[in-house]
């Protein structure tokens, strides 16, 4: 049982670091990205490049990945997503999604079907209640929740961050103020970028790298980004370890069922909050 | 075609039409405001009031016509452009960063028309004093009236040119009502602003000149440089 709750922990983890620039980029720009799922892939098979091409440990070769990724995903919000801003919905979920087709061909072209492998760099075990449980893991989740209480700080206190903020509640509030807001989505889209390939490069030695990782994660977070209220900081955090959590439960007695409960869930509180609560407010 | 010709004005509409769709809800509207006035539009519901101060604001883009402001067209340039050339604009539905501070809603003004957030603040509070009370709570904790006051006191940081006010008293309680009105009292004269608004007694105290839309088209326009105009007068054509 404590395994199961560690792996759930982990699964939200992950969920919450791919999670954040979707939800971003959904609440400033309107934009439902399915490319974010190929910077997740990306990064992860540009670790493998760099690792194996420098001979790289772990994190070195996380890092380089991260960085050698920041020019692409920056190229995405200038050339696509920002020439989608404003346009209909469906417009953005076509052009993402062309992307996101045509790059998982080219990464099957460059590094094949196959699933890479990466070893787990921390092989260490912690004793807890007479359990031993993977530290790995544990890293993972403390990665996780450093980087919400880094990201909160971030928006509360930084400039930069505070006129997101504004721009997720009042977009032409903030533009009348003379700020140009396209500078700051850039800024943010990068950031959840980033964030996105971390997740993933942390996830890979317990899972597997395969072309088609970003496309499994993408559905579980657009589940996650409604769950949590899309655009809503502290809610994707919440969202994304509650639906962790009841993937592993549902998983741990019935593997096949762990992805459905999480899009029932979804499914529930679309009907909740557009069928039941404004009737229930009406009274 | 506009009629009357130069003279020293803020802004000088001509011609404009917009609409969102095919259908346009602006047709050929041409307007003038001069240094210092106070002008106001009135107009029924969906008359497209809010269309054309958005289209002057930047927010929108008009179909047709020029919009030439501070001797420079700025027919179709971006609100965020058009905001740091001196034109501000306050939105209709009262809407404040609300998870932000008031301090913070004031410094993100400040830190776009880089000017200093203490000399920002002391600006806001000049024209409100009692927003002095209210700068560590977060905005969205405000009540209708102070978010609006919030939303002028923002808006005239950086001392803009033109200031648009989209009905300011709407939905507010006669006593704060009261407040809007000094504070619009206040700045007249000095800024020069565009105001809709519904409330006639407040038109006909403080206009200088009044505009009067019906169905995307500028009807009347009235001088009440001398606060002649009785709401009686105004009335009729609403
Ligand atoms: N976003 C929009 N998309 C399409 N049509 C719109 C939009 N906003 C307003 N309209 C239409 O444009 C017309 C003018 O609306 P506008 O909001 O400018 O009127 P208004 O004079 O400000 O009204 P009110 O007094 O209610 O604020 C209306 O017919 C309205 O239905
Ligand atoms: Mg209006």
């Amino acid at each position: 049982m404590f395994e199961t709750i560690l792996y759930g922990f982990t699964i939200g983890a992950v969920l919450y670091l791919f999670s954040i620039g979707l939800s971003l980029t959904f609440g400033t720009m309107h934009i439902i990205n399915f490319a974010h799922a190929l910077v997740y892939t990306l990064g992860v098979y540009s670790f493998i490049g760099f690792r194996d091409a420098l001979s790289l440990g772990f994190v070195p070769a996380m890092l380089i990945a991260v960085v050698a990724m920041v020019p692409l995903a920056w190229a995405i919000e200038r050339f696509v997503i920002r020439r989608l801003y404003g346009e209909r919905l469906d417009y953005a979920i076509i052009a993402t999604y062309a992307l996101l087709l045509i790059g998982t061909d080219l990464i099957k072209v460059v590094f094949g079907t196959l699933p890479q492998s990466i070893n787990v760099p921390i092989h260490v075990s912690v004793n807890v209640a007479g359990v031993g449980i993977s530290l790995y893991r544990i890293i993972i989740v403390l990665v996780a929740v450093l980087i919400f209480l880094g990201l909160r700080q971030f928006f509360r206190k930084t400039v930069v961050g505070q006129i997101v903020v504004a721009a997720l509640e009042d977009n032409e509030g903030v533009r009348c103020l003379g700020i140009n807001i396209s500078t700051y989505f850039s800024i943010v889209f990068v950031i959840g970028s980033a964030l996105a390939i971390i997740g993933g490069i942390l996830y890979a030695p317990i899972s597997t790298a395969e072309p088609y990782m970003g496309m499994h994660i993408l559905l579980l977070a657009f589940s996650v980004v409604i769950v949590g209220g899309m655009g809503s900081l502290t809610g994707t955090f919440y969202a994304s370890f509650a639906l962790g959590m009841l993937m592993a439960l549902v998983g741990r007695f019935w593997a096949g069922g762990a992805n459905a409960a999480v899009f029932l869930t979804m499914a529930l509180v679309i009907i909740y909050r557009h069928t039941i609560k404004p009737r229930l407010h009406r009274r | 075609m506009c009629t009357g010709g130069g003279g020293l004005a803020v802004i000088e509409v001509r011609d404009v039409s917009m609409g969102y769709n095919q259908a346009l809800v602006l047709h050929d509207i041409c307007l003038k405001v001069k240094q210092g006035e106070q002008v106001f539009i009135v107009g029924r519901n969906g008359a497209g009031k809010t269309s054309l101060l958005k289209t002057l604001a930047g927010l929108l883009k008009p179909h047709s016509g020029t919009v030439t402001f501070d001797g420079h067209d700025i027919t179709g340039m971006p609100a965020e452009k058009v905001a740091r050339r001196g034109l501000h604009f306050v939105a209709q539905d009262k809407v404040v960063f609300s998870s932000l501070s008031v301090r913070n809603n004031i410094a993100l003004a400040a830190h776009a028309m880089k000017i200093d957030i203490d000399s920002a603040i002391r600006k806001a509070v000049e024209i409100y004093p009692k927003l002095e009370e209210f700068m560590e709570l977060n905005a969205g904790n405000l009540s209708g009236g102070q978010r609006e006051i919030l939303l002028i006191g923002r808006a005239m940081i950086g001392d803009p040119k033109l200031l648009l006010i989209d009905e300011p008293t709407e939905g507010l309680a006669a006593k704060v009502i009261d407040d809007i009105f000094r504070i619009l009292t206040s700045i007249k004269g000095t800024t020069s602003t565009i105001i809709v608004e519904q409330n006639l007694s407040v038109v006909t105290s403080l206009a200088d000149r009044i505009y009067v839309m019906k169905e995307g088209k500028i009807i009347k326009e009235f001088d009440n440089k001398h606060a002649c105009i009785e709401a009686a007068e105004l009335e009729v054509y609403l």
